[in-house]
C-alpha cells in the first residue's frame, strides 16, 4: 500500500511539469455584509483587479463571479459611506465562498481588520462555524465548551475540565476532530478523555453535522469538526492578538498571544507562531468546592508557509500539554463506596479552594507536526499533498499507596502516521471534483511499569483509503456524490497475567453519499444529505477485561464485535432576510451494529468488594432529531436569537433507551447596543437563558436516575474601545447568574457532585 | 521543477521515516502491585490481665490471582470461643508479588482505616477496640471480646479497609462506623468472613 502511495507520488511530481496550461473555470460565490450587525449590504460593487471583473451584490449582499483563473487576485469592494475593502486572495478550490463585513467610515476606527471568511468545508450536508465574535465569545473555554454554541452539539462531561463534543447524539469515536487538517489522533475511547487541542490555535471552528466518511475517512459517522488556524499572511503585514480571560470560580485565567506576518521581500511566504496557557483550581459549586478539580494547560504553535499562483506549501507543527485534576471522591474503590456517594448526592469530601493538583489526574501531551503542499498541474486540475504525524502520551494517576502514587495506573503512547494525496479538479462545465488515497499507520504500547494490567493492548494499525467524489453545480442547483473504500488491520498483543493475548483483525467497508443544495430564491435555500459511513470498533471495546478503576465497573471487550454501519440523512432549510435568519436541520440516522457498554446486571465479589460487570455488545439503533437556530433584530439596538435541539435515539432490538443522550435544550437572549451606532457593538449588554429538559428517555439500568430540569439566566456586558488606534473588547460575562444548583444529565459526575455555580468572567481581546 | 522535485524526494523521505519508526512494542508483562491476594485475620487469647494466652488461630480470605472475572475469593469461617476476649491483628499481603502490605498500611496510618461491621456486632456478639501501637485508629490490632450469651452460634463480621479517608471526620474513631464512607476516601478491602461461636 505504501509503497503504491510513493509510487504514485513520484510519478506525479515528475509529470507535474509536462502538463500544459487549461482554460479558468472557478467560480467566487460570496456575501458583503455590515461589519458589526451582519446585515447584507445591497449595491456594494465587488472587483476583481487581475481578472477585470465585477458584479454588484443583491439585496440579500449575494454575489457570483464566474470563469475566474485561480491563483492570487486582488478582491475591491466598495460602497458609499464605507470603508473600501482591498484584500489579497487565492483562488484554488472550485467554488470559493466569502463572507466580506464592511464598516462604516463615519466611524474612525483605524485598523480595524476585515474578516473575510471562507468555509472551511464545500459541503452540500449541514455546516455551522463559529469565528469573529461568536468565538470571541467563547474564548476561554474548551473545544467542547465553545461548539455548544453550535445548535445540536452538546457536551459528554467528566467534571467542568473534560469535555467532548457530541453531535446529534453521537460522540468519542463515532465523530472526527480535524486539527488543521490532520485527523487528531488521541486516545478517545473513554468518556474521560477529553480531545487533545487547543480551541485558542484557531479562528474558526466548524462542525459538519452529516456523516463524512467518504472525505475524512472511517469514524466520521456523526460529524466532524474543523478546528482551523488563520490562513498566513501572503503580503507584507503584521498582526498580532493578545487574549486575557479570568474567571472567579476556580481562580481561573487564561492568556493566549499569537503574531502573524508576512515577508516583503518573497510573496507569499508567511509565518505564525501562537502560545496560550491556562490555570485553574477547584471549581466552586453554590454549596462547596469540587476537590481536587484544578488543571493546567498549555498550547504552543507554528506555521510557516509559502505560496504562489502554482503551488502552496506549509508546514505546521502544534504542542498541547495538560494536567488535570478529577474530583477526589468520584475515584470510588467498590461498588457500596459508588452507591454511598450517589446517595449522598455531593462528595464526602469538604475541599477548599487549592491550585494544587492530586491523584487521581491525568497527565496528556499531544504533538502534531504537519507537512502540506498543492501543486496547480494546471488551471483545471490541482494536486494535494498532506502528510501528517502524532504522538499522544497519556498518564493516568489513581490514590495507590505509598510509592506507587508517582507510578501513572495507565500509561500510554500513541503514535499517527498520516498521508494523503489528493487530485482536484474543477472544469468549466459545472463538474468539480476530487479524488484521493489516504493512509493511516498507528502504534500505540503501554508504557511498562505501571503495575496494572493494561485495559487496552499494545496494538498496530493500518489504514487505507481511496475515494473519489464529484459535484455538478449550475445556477442555484449543487449536486454532489462519493464513494470510497477503506482496508484495516489491527494487530494488538498484551499480557493478562502471565498469559500472553494476541489478535490479528481485518476490517473493510465502502461507503457513499449523495447530496444537493437549492438556492429557492435569494432568501431561502434547502440542502439535503444522505450518506453512509462506518466505524470499526476500538481496541477497548474489543479488548478490555478487567476493572475500570474509579468507575467500580468490570468492562468485558469482544474480540468478535463488526463495524458499526450507518445511514444518516440530513435536511437543512436555512432563510435569511432582512431582519431575521432561521437555520433548521432535521436529521435520522439508522446504525446497524451500535456498540454499547451494556450492563450485564451482575455482579463480581472480590476482596476489594462488588462490581458492576459491564459487556461490550452491539443493536441497531435509531437515532433522529431536530436543530433550530434563528436570530431576529427587533430594531436597530434590540436583537433577539433562539436556538435549540432534540434527539431521540432509541435500541431499536430491545425497544430501549440507550444511556447519555442528550435531553431536549434551548437557548435563547436578547441583546441590546447602547448609543448611536448600534451597528459597531460598542456598548452591548446580553441577556441569555439556557433550559435543559429532564432526560425522560432513560435507559433499563442507570446508576442514578436523571437529574431533574434546570434553567440558568447569564448576563453580559462587552465594549469595544479604541487604544492606540487599535480594538480592545472587553467583556464581563456572569454564567449562572441566579448561583442555580444543578445536576446534568451528560456529565458522568452528576452521580457525585452539583455543577459549577456563578461565575464572573472578564475578558480582554486586542489586536494590533 | 529541479526543486519541486526535490521537495518532493525530502517529503517522500520523511513518509518512509515516519512510517517505519513506529511500531508497538513488545508487551511486557505488568506485575499488579496494587492487588491485595489474602488477608489474615488472627487470634490470640486475653487473659484477664491482658497477657496472650493460648495458639494463634488464624483465618484467610485469598483471592490467589487478584481481582479476576469469573473467580470467587476463597474466605474461611472465623471460628472463636463464647465469653473470651482475643487480639486479633490483621495481615495483609500480595502474594503475586511476594509483598507484604502490612507494613505499607502501617507506614501510612494517616491515610488507612480499618473498620468492623455486619450482624457481629449489631447484635453485639462482638465488642471491637483499636489497639494499635500509640493509641492511633488504624485497625491492624484489635482488642476483640465475645460475648458469653450470643444467642447465635453463627454471625458474620465485615472487614472494611479504608484510603484516603478524613480520619479526623466525626465519628470515624469509633471501629464500627457504619457511615465511614462520609470520611471520605475508597475502599482497598471489603470482605464478609463468616463468625462460628462455640
Amino acid at each position: 500500500m505504501i509503497q503504491k502511495a510513493i509510487l504514485l507520488c513520484v510519478a506525479m511530481a515528475v509529470s507535474l511539469g509536462t502538463l500544459s496550461a487549461q482554460k479558468c473555470g472557478l467560480v467566487l460565490r460570496g456575501r458583503v455584509l455590515h461589519l458589526e450587525n451582519n446585515q447584507p449590504i445591497e449595491a456594494a460593487y465587488v472587483w476583481l483587479s487581475e481578472s477585470a471583473t465585477g458584479v454588484a451584490t443583491d439585496a440579500n449582499g449575494n454575489f457570483t463571479l464566474t470563469n475566474l483563473c485561480p491563483g492570487q487576485q486582488t478582491i475591491q469592494i466598495t460602497f458609499i459611506g464605507h470603508k473600501e475593502i482591498k484584500q489579497s486572495i487565492v483562488l484554488n478550490s472550485a467554488t470559493s465562498n466569502l463572507t466580506f463585513k464592511m464598516e462604516e467610515e463615519a466611524v474612525a476606527l483605524t485598523g480595524v481588520e476585515v474578516h473575510g471568511h471562507r468555509e472551511a468545508v464545500q459541503t452540500t450536508t449541514a455546516v455551522s462555524t463559529l469565528y469573529g465574535e461568536a468565538l470571541l465569545q467563547s474564548r476561554g473555554e474548551s473545544l467542547g465548551e465553545s461548539l455548544k454554541r453550535v445548535a445540536g452539539v452538546t457536551t459528554f462531561s467528566t467534571g467542568n475540565t473534560i469535555s467532548k463534543p457530541v453531535i446529534h447524539g453521537l460522540h468519542s469515536n463515532r465523530i472526527l476532530i480535524l486539527n488543521n487538517g490532520i485527523r487528531l489522533e488521541g486516545q478517545q475511547w473513554g468518556a474521560e478523555h477529553a480531545p487533545e487541542i487547543d480551541p485558542f490555535l484557531a479562528d474558526e471552528l466548524t462542525v459538519v453535522k452529516g456523516a463524512e466518511t467518504v472525505r475524512y475517512g472511517p469514524e466520521a459517522m456523526g460529524g466532524v469538526i474543523l478546528v482551523n488556524p488563520p490562513a498566513l499572511p501572503t503580503s507584507k503585514k503584521s498582526i498580532t492578538e493578545l487574549n486575557l480571560v479570568g474567571n472567579t470560580n476556580g481562580r481561573a485565567g487564561n492568556v493566549a498571544v499569537s503574531h502573524a506576518g508576512g515577508s516583503g521581500k518573497y510573496p507569499g511566504l508567511g509565518y505564525r507562531i501562537q502560545g496560550a496557557s491556562r490555570r485553574a483550581g477547584n471549581v466552586q459549586t453554590p454549596n462547596y468546592f469540587q476537590g481536587n478539580t484544578g488543571m493546567s494547560e498549555s498550547s504552543l504553535s507554528g506555521a510557516l508557509g509559502y505560496s504562489s499562483s502554482k503551488i502552496g506549501t506549509e508546514a505546521y507543527y502544534s504542542f498541547f500539554t495538560t494536567e488535570l485534576g478529577i474530583l477526589r471522591d468520584a475515584h470510588t474503590g467498590n461498588l457500596s463506596d459508588l452507591l454511598a456517594i450517589i446517595e449522598n448526592g455531593a462528595p464526602f469530601t469538604q475541599a477548599e479552594f487549592t491550585y494544587t493538583i492530586n491523584n487521581p489526574k491525568q497527565v496528556v501531551t499531544h504533538h502534531l507536526a504537519k507537512l502540506k503542499a498543492h501543486y496547480h498541474l494546471n488551471p483545471s486540475w490541482k494536486l494535494n499533498f498532506q502528510y501528517g504525524f502524532q504522538k499522544n502520551n497519556r498518564q493516568e494517576f489513581d490514590r495507590r499507596r505509598g510509592e506507587l502514587n508517582a507510578r501513572p495506573s495507565l500509561d500510554l503512547e500513541l503514535f499517527t502516521n498520516t498521508a494523503e494525496l489528493v487530485l482536484e479538479h474543477n472544469l468549466k462545465s459545472h463538474w468539480t471534483g476530487s479524488m484521493g488515497i489516504h493512509l493511516i499507520q498507528q502504534a500505540n504500547s503501554n508504557v511498562p511499569g505501571t503495575g496494572v494490567t493494561p485495559l487496552i493492548p499494545n496494538y498496530d494499525l493500518l489504514n487505507g483509503g481511496v475515494f473519489l467524489m464529484e459535484k455538478y453545480l449550475k445556477g442555484p442547483l449543487e449536486l454532489e456524490a462519493g464513494l470510497r473504500y477503506d482496508y484495516r488491520t489491527v494487530s494488538a498483543a498484551r499480557y493478562v497475567g502471565n498469559d500472553l493475548q494476541e489478535a490479528n483483525l481485518t476490517y473493510q467497508n465502502g461507503s457513499v453519499f449523495l447530496g444537493g443544495r437549492y438556492q429557492i430564491n435569494p432568501n431561502w435555500a434547502f440542502t439535503s444529505n444522505l450518506g453512509t459511513a462506518w466505524r470499526p470498533p476500538n481496541v477497548n471495546e474489543l479488548f478490555s477485561q478487567g476493572l475500570h478503576h474509579g468507575a467500580a465497573a468490570v468492562e468485558l471487550g469482544d474480540a468478535n464485535l463488526d463495524s458499526e454501519k450507518s445511514l444518516k440523512w440530513v435536511n437543512g432549510l436555512e432563510y435569511e432576510g432582512k431582519k431575521g435568519t432561521v437555520e433548521l436541520t432535521a436529521y435520522a440516522n439508522q446504525i446497524r451494529d451500535y456498540i454499547y457498554l451494556n450492563p450485564t446486571g451482575e455482579t463480581f465479589v472480590s476482596l476489594r468488594g462488588t462490581f458492576n460487570v459491564y459487556e461490550y455488545l452491539q443493536a441497531d439503533a435509531f437515532f433522529y432529531g431536530l436543530d433550530l437556530s434563528g436570530t431576529y433584530s427587533f430594531t436597530e439596538n434590540l436583537n433577539g436569537y433562539a436556538k435549540g435541539s432534540i434527539i431521540r435515539a432509541k435500541n431499536t432490538e430491545t425497544d430501549t433507551y440507550f444511556p447519555f443522550i442528550p435531553s431536549d435544550r434551548m437557548d435563547w437572549g436578547l441583546s441590546y447596543s447602547l448609543g448611536k451606532n448600534p451597528d459597531q457593538g460598542k456598548n452591548r449588554i446580553t441577556l441569555s437563558n439556557v433550559l435543559v429538559a429532564k432526560q425522560h428517555r432513560e435507559p433499563v439500568f442507570d446508576l442514578a436516575p436523571a437529574p431533574p430540569a434546570y434553567a440558568l439566566v447569564n448576563l453580559g456586558y462587552s465594549k469595544k474601545l479604541e487604544l492606540f488606534k487599535n480594538t480592545l473588547s472587553v467583556s464581563l460575562q456572569v454564567n449562572n447568574l441566579l448561583n442555580t444548583e444543578f445536576k446534568e444529565y451528560m456529565n458522568r459526575f452528576r452521580y457525585f457532585t452539583a455543577d459549577m455555580g456563578r461565575n464572573f468572567q472578564l475578558k480582554f481581546n486586542y489586536q494590533f | 521543477m529541479k526543486n519541486l522535485k526535490k521537495v518532493s524526494l525530502y517529503l517522500l523521505a520523511l513518509l518512509a521515516f515516519g512510517f517505519a519508526s513506529c511500531e508497538s512494542e513488545d508487551p511486557e508483562k505488568e506485575n499488579e502491585g496494587e492487588v491485595i491476594t489474602d488477608v489474615t485475620l488472627k487470634f490470640q487469647e486475653l487473659n484477664s490481665s491482658n497477657a496472650l494466652v493460648g495458639s494463634v488461630l488464624s483465618f484467610k480470605a485469598s483471592d490467589p490471582q487478584g481481582i479476576e472475572v469469573g473467580k470467587t475469593p476463597t474466605v474461611q469461617s472465623i471460628s472463636l470461643a463464647k465469653g473470651k476476649k482475643y487480639q486479633m491483628t490483621i495481615e495483609v499481603t500480595n502474594s503475586i508479588e511476594g509483598e507484604d502490605i502490612t507494613q505499607e498500611i502501617l507506614t501510612e496510618a494517616a491515610e488507612h482505616q480499618f473498620f468492623f461491621l455486619g450482624p457481629v456486632f449489631d447484635s453485639n456478639i462482638f465488642s471491637i477496640q483499636y489497639a494499635d501501637a500509640g493509641g492511633i485508629a488504624l485497625g491492624l490490632k484489635n482488642t476483640v471480646t465475645v460475648s458469653s450469651s450470643p444467642g447465635t452460634n453463627n454471625s458474620s463480621m465485615r472487614v472494611v479497609l479504608r484510603h484516603d479517608l478524613n480520619k479526623s471526620f466525626a465519628g470515624a474513631n469509633n471501629p464500627t462506623f457504619a457511615n465511614f464512607a462520609q470520611a471520605g476516601g475508597e475502599t482497598d478491602l471489603d470482605i464478609t468472613f463468616p463468625v462460628i461461636l462455640n
